[in-house]
């Protein structure tokens, strides 16, 4: 071997081998280790303890050089990760910046990543909705992409136990398109929120709106505590990470939990180049890992490996993962590997003012906002697109201030500022189908700092995406209309693909092997000793913020992983 | 606010930044570390003033007392257009050359009568030089925001709150 052995094989080994520490890495890591099992997990960026290594947490406002703005070369060098909406002077740290981790768009493709322990789980949105059987079904019924493998009684046991664990805010709303969960208190709609919903649920049939499930803890029970995390105390300054752990992150919750199981390895710095394949045994042997600072190889090796890179990443290590068994990529006999990747479509807005309920305004912050279901060709199909759109709905009251003028009576203006109007606003949210020409793939040249390929990215907006915009906007101008709104602005918000930040698919689960890569408990059809349990794993994208289903499919897929390690099955 | 309070405030501000000139301005430079605008100390004194007079000391510190006009510099060194960065030290210049025209004494040197009555010539967009406006855009846009978002006004005046820990979504509004 190449690399200078210092360590003896049986100290790199273990049994199983979790890549990436984000969203659904950690629950990996915590299923396996609370299941005994001695876990390695692999990240390739730097370590980011749990409030240690948040920096910017604790800052006020006017501690900031720059007031939460990027300097403009900051801007300039960052065209792609500069369009992300929490990407700023109090989280810059948390994202790659574009130079240093470059990939071929061969369509514009936002690729936003965060290389470090808990990778996007310090950033995301936290928020936190089932997906139904019309989600599961939706492919077969309409006839895209593949048939999922399961359906939404296979995975509600362990929405409950994900939800249980990492702290669910929600109110139980009895929707049959959007099931109830493991809630804590749910956080309140404001009066024209509620207004809204009132004014909806009259005039318009099957339509609701609902407070946003979300990750935080609203009233934590025993085992957050236990976690060492402590209740949200609304300071929606999430994405700095939070000294209370007052939402779910790896960071806060499921590494530290796994740590203290004693069964974990966490190494950083360590960028994943390839999973093993022994040709004589027929299964994955370990991975192959770079050192990211010091660029030197070392092979680790485990029964069962977890693949948690982050969506398109894993697709990356996957087809890089070539063998004398599989020359295309890991597990790829049918070509498909890479292909098929989807995404939410985000790319209208619309805002309006409301002129009542003046008596009231808001006080204090809130970590969610409204939130309306899908409401479209959910029991049938009923338009002229497939499939539907979830949308953000929220109301707030802002400050007026009179900035003319200069002097005593302007500095009397700015610090007595009035109550402006109502303001509402909503943002869409569509669930996009799946195509084989959405697709990734290595680049047969150019390479890394590491040595790996570069990734060529190829992913694009369709005729549906259109439709589904266009009616986005035409029925939320209808209710905002019909609730007695003014001042209506239906906006296009152009955005290439990735900035949703919801990538999925490339190595999709299904029944069938000739047209699937994965199978219902997220094993290779080809090779059952490896999983893959993060976004890549999506046969369809629904319309709900991924996250939720990630960590349920990670924490069966990780329990099915252990049992069948104790059977002796792989 | 309790005018004892605030006359009290205003000694602990303005004592802390006099400092500040002494140890980091020589004569001839800004007292912040800029990498793209090259500025006096003059000019910076300048600045200073107009902060102050855009929004003056009353039983409060107004903009200069509190430094705003450093942010003001922070701010166009950093993130903006070179060409902006331009227009705005031309600009700057100019407002000073009009001082010296009308009153024969450079902005700093003006009473302050002389110096409301140039910024409310721009204000009121009077025959100046056109740099004069694209200064005086920037100049009081980020002397607005850093003055409301100074340490002074998010912790004595507009308080903002770290962890509210609370959201009420029907707060009544004070019938006033």
């Amino acid at each position: 071997m190449a690399y200078l052995n210092i360590n003896s094989i049986k100290e790199r080994t273990f049994d199983a081998i979790v890549i990436g520490s984000g969203m659904s890495g950690g629950w990996a890591a915590k299923e396996l280790t609370d299941n005994g099992l001695k876990t390695l997990v692999l990240e390739r960026g730097r370590d980011v303890k749990h409030i240690k290594d948040y920096p910017t947490a604790n800052m006020y406002p006017f501690e900031f050089e720059h007031r939460g703005e990027l300097p403009l070369a900051v801007k300039k060098e960052n065209p792609v990760v500069g369009r992300c909406y929490a990407f700023g002077e109090s989280t810059a740290h948390f994202f790659v910046k574009d130079k240093e981790h470059p990939y071929i768009q061969e369509k514009e493709f936002d690729w936003i990543r965060a290389y470090q322990v808990g990778g996007r789980s310090l950033l995301w949105a936290r928020q936190t909705q089932r997906w139904s059987d019309f989600d599961f079904s939706g492919p077969a019924r309409d006839g895209f992409a593949v048939d999922w493998p399961i359906r939404y009684a296979d995975i509600a046991p362990w929405y409950s136990h994900v939800e249980k664990f990492a702290g669910i805010a929600g109110n139980k709303d009895g929707l049959q398109e959007l099931p109830d969960g493991e809630f804590l208190p749910g956080f309140p709609l404001n009066a024209v929120e509620d207004y809204f919903k009132k004014q909806v649920s009259e005039k318009f049939k099957g339509r609701h709106i609902i407070s946003g499930r979300c990750a935080h803890l609203s009233r934590p029970e025993p085992v957050h505590l236990e976690q060492g995390r402590g209740q949200c105390l609304s300071r929606t300054l999430c994405n700095r990470g939070c000294p209370l752990g007052g939402y779910y992150s790896s960071n806060s919750s499921t590494l530290p939990w796994a740590a203290k199981s004693g069964h974990l390895t966490l190494r950083p710095f360590s960028v994943v180049h390839s999973i093993l394949y022994d040709e004589q045994k027929g299964r994955a042997s370990g991975v192959r890992v770079i050192d990211a600072n010091t660029k030197e190889e070392t092979e680790y090796y485990a029964k069962i490996i977890f693949v948690n890179a982050g969506s398109v990443n894993t697709n990356l290590v996957l087809l890089n993962s070539v063998s004398g068994r599989f020359p295309a990529g890991l597990g790829n006999d049918n070509g498909l590997l890479g292909k098929y990747v989807a995404f939410h479509n985000y790319s209208a807005t619309i805002s309006a003012e409301f002129d009542g309920l003046k008596e009231f305004t808001t006080d204090g912050r809130r970590p969610t906002g409204g939130y309306v279901p899908r409401f479209r060709n959910v029991f049938k199909q009923e338009t002229d697109f497939l499939r539907g759109y979830a949308a953000g709905f929220s109301a707030h009251r802002g400050l007026d201030r009179d900035t003319g003028g200069f002097g005593t009576e302007l500095k009397e203006n700015i610090l007595n500022p009035q109550l402006g109007p109502w303001r509402v606003g909503s943002h869409m949210m569509a669930e996009t189908i799946p195509k084989e020409s959405n697709y990734v793939s290595l680049d047969p040249d150019r390479k890394d700092a590491w040595g790996i390929p570069q990734l060529r990215i190829s992913v694009a907006y369709d005729d549906n995406d259109e439709k589904m915009r266009k009616d986005y906007l035409a029925q939320f101008e209808e209710m905002f209309a019909a609730a007695g709104f003014t001042n209506i602005q239906p906006r296009n918000k152009p955005m290439a693909p990735g900035l949703d930040i919801h990538e999925m698919g490339g190595v999709r689960m299904g029944k069938d092997p000739k047209t699937s890569l994965l199978n219902k408990w997220n094993q290779f059809h080809a090779c059952k000793n490896v999983f893959v349990t993060d976004g890549a794993c999506m046969t369809s994208t629904s319309t709900q913020n991924p996250s939720l289903t990630y960590m349920a499919i990670t924490a069966r897929a990780a329990n099915y992983a252990a049992e069948e390690l104790k059977k002796r099955n792989l | 606010m309790k005018r004892r309070t605030a006359i009290r405030q205003l000694v602990v501000v303005a004592g802390g930044l006099a400092l500040l000139p002494s140890c980091l301005s020589g004569p001839g430079n800004a007292a912040i570390k800029l990498s793209n605008i090259i500025l006096s100390g003059e000019q910076e004194k300048t600045l200073a003033e107009i902060a102050g007079t855009i929004i003056p000391a009353t039983d409060t510190p107004g903009a200069k007392e509190l430094g705003v006009h450093l942010f003001v510099l922070k701010m166009l060194d950093d993130c903006y257009e070179k060409d902006a960065q331009q227009k705005f030290i031309k600009g700057l210049g100019q407002a000073d050359q009009v001082a010296k025209e009308r009153f024969g004494a450079s902005f700093t040197k003006c009473k302050p009568e002389q110096r409301q009555e140039l910024i409310s010539d721009i204000e009121n967009k009077a025959s100046l030089p056109a740099e004069i406006f694209d200064f005086y855009q920037i100049m009081k846009q980020k002397t607005l925001q850093g003055y409301l978002s100074s340490e002074y006004v998010m912790t004595k005046q507009l308080i903002y709150e770290m962890a509210p820990g609370r959201y009420n979504g029907y707060f009544p509004v004070k019938a006033s």
